[in-house]
């Protein structure tokens, strides 16, 4: 059994610890693959390269956190990336949404890693080794993905630095920097979407806080940020679905082309 | 800033000492200094275009320090920078005998103007 | 562009200028330089620029069907170091006088030129290996020779380059490892990329040298360095080896080691097709600057939205 989970005695906290582990891996696969898409095309060529650097920390957690999980499943890794049908996936439906714009990506990026820093803290204290020290690791590696987001957000939406005569952006730029936060609100709520995993964990003393918790110190950080760039936070109800694993079609459509070399030969050394 | 030789020249206007010049950069190029442990001094690696400092330094450090160790940036706007001119490198190159700087032989003296910053070990210091 | 520079070069200048590089010299930024050789010199960098932003295009068609999470890293990592290299040789074109935004709204209305190689097909994940190994090997060649230009900016990037270069061409074969030892569907997926290269990889170094007075002038000012055929030859040298050792078949059957020459003899290639893909006439030509081009112009708001940031911070 692995690291992660052979230590844990209770079958049931064990299933729902590996639950949440799935989600946190999954997530960071699906905005991976989604942020490795920029590579080559981005706006500017430095801000490609920075992206495409965001994009390979990002698979490079999905697959530490695999390796916890899969430590002696059989086929490690990979199997677990490639070979589950898209309904055994547990990641937050905003995250398998295609690049739909910069700001979409931007936007994205801002309010995943307001939610993932918060998770990644949370593991950390969770007790439970090795998990707890990697997720301390991979924490320091989102600082940077949250000030390159926090950074570009600005940029594309709010006003210039005080020093400035108090322009702000044009309002055609800010208006398509708004249309991107109401569309990835609602979807931006499942990333707190609960199944029996959650209880079973808090009651256990593995997960330190209530999704509804979490939810708010997430809603606290992100107002700020957003306000700043001059934008209304909206209200909306959440779409859910992604950590049962009910998905879209834009996840299909993915998953059918991340694992179309794969599955031309799963045996095969690639 | 006192008028005389030296002085900053495009910013007072009028013809640049011919010794002086900029690196006539456009305005959102930066350059980039980077320290790769923290007893090192910051090196100059290269440029990025970016908006302004706060983006330049994002920037700089996945485009300079993927394979690279560092500790710490540094930016400046590419045409902040006065150089010496070329023509100029004549004045750097020492004519007459410094020994006088040197406690050990013209040799060694030599050995180290080659070398530039570093500095080798003599055999007492090794 | 044309090659009459509009006035002359003073001819001391020049003289004195044509005396440094003759005496091994090289040249910085800002120095004065003659028309002809900042017009070489911004031609040869201009394109090395443009075939690395270009370059990206067939390999990032395979980042999300990487078929493990390793290879979706690794090929991530290398695409990324190719829009790098775009980043690092722009700035050093941009140093004899063209702004970066220039040349890259000229090679996405598809007005300027990038190396054959990227105007073909990656149609397997094989393909990559391929990219890898000898597209990337090809370069290294040209690129390896380079590092001892006269423009000393280009130089200092070279070295740079073909450092990160040689990593993927170690990345290149481990894939290639991969696939040339594993299944007999692998191993055929492998030879038919390799097949479908060979002649654009060829054609790649361009063809031989003909004595001409502007061959004569980029060897003089060492904007040229090595010749088209020595280049093609050092890299049959070190490439074929390679082939031959994993038993795969080297696509062109005319192609063998004369001993006595010290050189491969090949079939001569279709020069014409070489030409016709210079002008951006090559299978995948229009379709991929098209896909620059609609990113070029999505992205304007986000050009013009950081143009207002920085004019508003100044």
């Amino acid at each position: 059994m692995s690291a992660a989970l052979a230590t844990i005695a209770d079958p049931a906290v064990r299933a729902a610890f590996r639950e949440w582990l799935l989600r946190v891996a999954d997530d960071e696969l699906m905005i991976g693959h989604r942020h490795s898409e920029w590579t080559g095309v981005g706006p500017d060529i430095e801000s490609d390269v920075a992206m495409s650097s965001i994009a390979q920390e990002e698979l490079g957690h999905a697959r530490l956190i695999y390796e916890q999980i899969a430590a002696d499943e059989p086929g490690g890794v990979d199997r677990l990336a490639f070979d589950r049908p898209p309904a055994e996936f547990r990641n937050a439906v905003l995250l398998e949404q295609p690049n739909q714009g910069w700001e979409f990506s931007i936007v994205r990026l801002a309010l995943y890693e307001a939610f993932e820093g918060h998770r990644l803290a949370l593991l950390a204290r969770c007790g439970h080794e090795p998990v707890a020290s990697l997720a301390a690791t991979l924490g320091r590696e989102e600082r940077y993905h949250g000030l390159f987001a926090g950074t570009w957000l600005e940029r594309l939406a709010g006003p210039p630095a005080p020093q400035s005569r108090g322009q702000t952006q044009s309002g055609d730029a800010r208006a398509r920097v708004q249309a991107a936060l109401e569309a990835a609100w609602p979807y931006a709520l499942g990333f707190f979407e609960t199944t029996e995993a959650d209880g079973t964990l808090l009651r256990a003393g593995l997960l330190g806080e209530s999704a509804e918790r979490q939810r708010e110190a997430w809603e606290a950080s992100v107002r700020p940020l957003l306000e700043r760039c001059g934008l209304n936070v909206p209200a909306a109800e959440p779409s859910l679905g992604g950590r049962r694993g009910v998905h879209t079609p834009d996840l299909t459509q993915m998953h059918t082309e991340m694992t179309e070399v794969w599955r031309s030969d799963p045996e095969a050394r690639w | 800033m006192e008028r005389g030789r030296g002085v900053t020249p495009t910013s007072r206007g009028g013809p640049a000492p011919s010794w002086i010049r900029t690196l006539d950069a456009p305005a959102d190029v930066w350059a980039v200094f980077l320290q790769a442990r923290r007893r090192d001094a910051h090196v100059y690696v290269g440029d990025v275009h970016a908006p302004d400092a706060e983006m330049a330094l994002l920037l700089a450090k996945e485009n300079y320090t993927r394979r690279d160790p560092c500790v710490n940036l540094w930016v400046v706007p590419a045409r902040e920078i006065r150089a010496t001119s070329g023509d100029a490198a004549e004045m750097f190159e020492p004519a007459t005998d410094k020994s006088y700087r040197f406690g050990g032989s013209y040799r060694q003296q030599q050995r180290v103007y080659r070398g530039g910053y570093h500095i080798a070990p003599t055999e007492d210091e090794r | 562009m044309s090659t009459v520079p509009v006035t002359q070069d003073d001819p001391e200048q020049l003289a004195a200028f044509n005396a440094r590089i003759a005496a091994g010299d090289q040249i910085e930024a800002g120095e004065w330089i003659p028309q002809q050789y900042r017009f070489e010199a911004l031609r040869l960098i201009q394109m090395h620029a443009n075939s690395e932003i270009m370059g990206a295009l067939p390999e990032r068609e395979w980042i999300p069907r990487a078929p493990s999470l390793a290879r979706k890293m690794a090929l991530t990592a290398k695409v990324q170091d190719e829009v790098g290299h775009g980043m690092l040789l722009y700035r050093v074109a941009e140093t004899l006088g063209r702004p970066r935004e220039e040349m890259y709204a000229e090679l996405v209305e598809g007005r300027a030129r990038f190396h054959n190689v990227f105007h073909y097909p990656a149609d397997t994940w094989a393909d990559v290996a391929i990219i890898q190994v000898f597209v990337d090997g090809a370069a290294m060649q040209t690129q390896g020779a380079l590092r001892s230009c006269s423009y000393a900016p280009y130089s200092r990037v070279l070295k740079r380059i073909c450092y990160e270069e040689d990593f993927h061409i170690q990345l290149g074969l481990d894939v290639w490892r991969a696939l040339a030892e594993g299944t007999p569907a692998q191993r055929a997926m492998l030879q038919d990329a390799l097949n479908r290269w060979w002649t654009p990889i060829i054609h790649f170094f361009g063809m031989p040298d003909k004595v001409s007075p502007h061959t004569e002038a980029m060897l003089a000012w060492r904007l040229k360095v090595k010749s088209n055929e020595e280049l093609r030859q050092q890299f049959l040298r070190r490439f074929v080896p390679i082939i031959l050792e994993y038993g795969l078949t080297v696509p062109d059957p005319g192609l063998r080691y004369v001993d006595a020459e010290q050189r491969y003899v090949y079939t001569e290639p279709d020069w014409d097709e070489l030409k016709r893909v210079g002008r951006n006439g090559g299978p995948k030509s229009a379709e991929r600057l098209a896909l620059r081009q609609s990113f070029y112009r999505q992205h304007a708001w986000v050009r013009e939205a950081l143009g207002r940031w920085s004019a508003a911070a100044a």
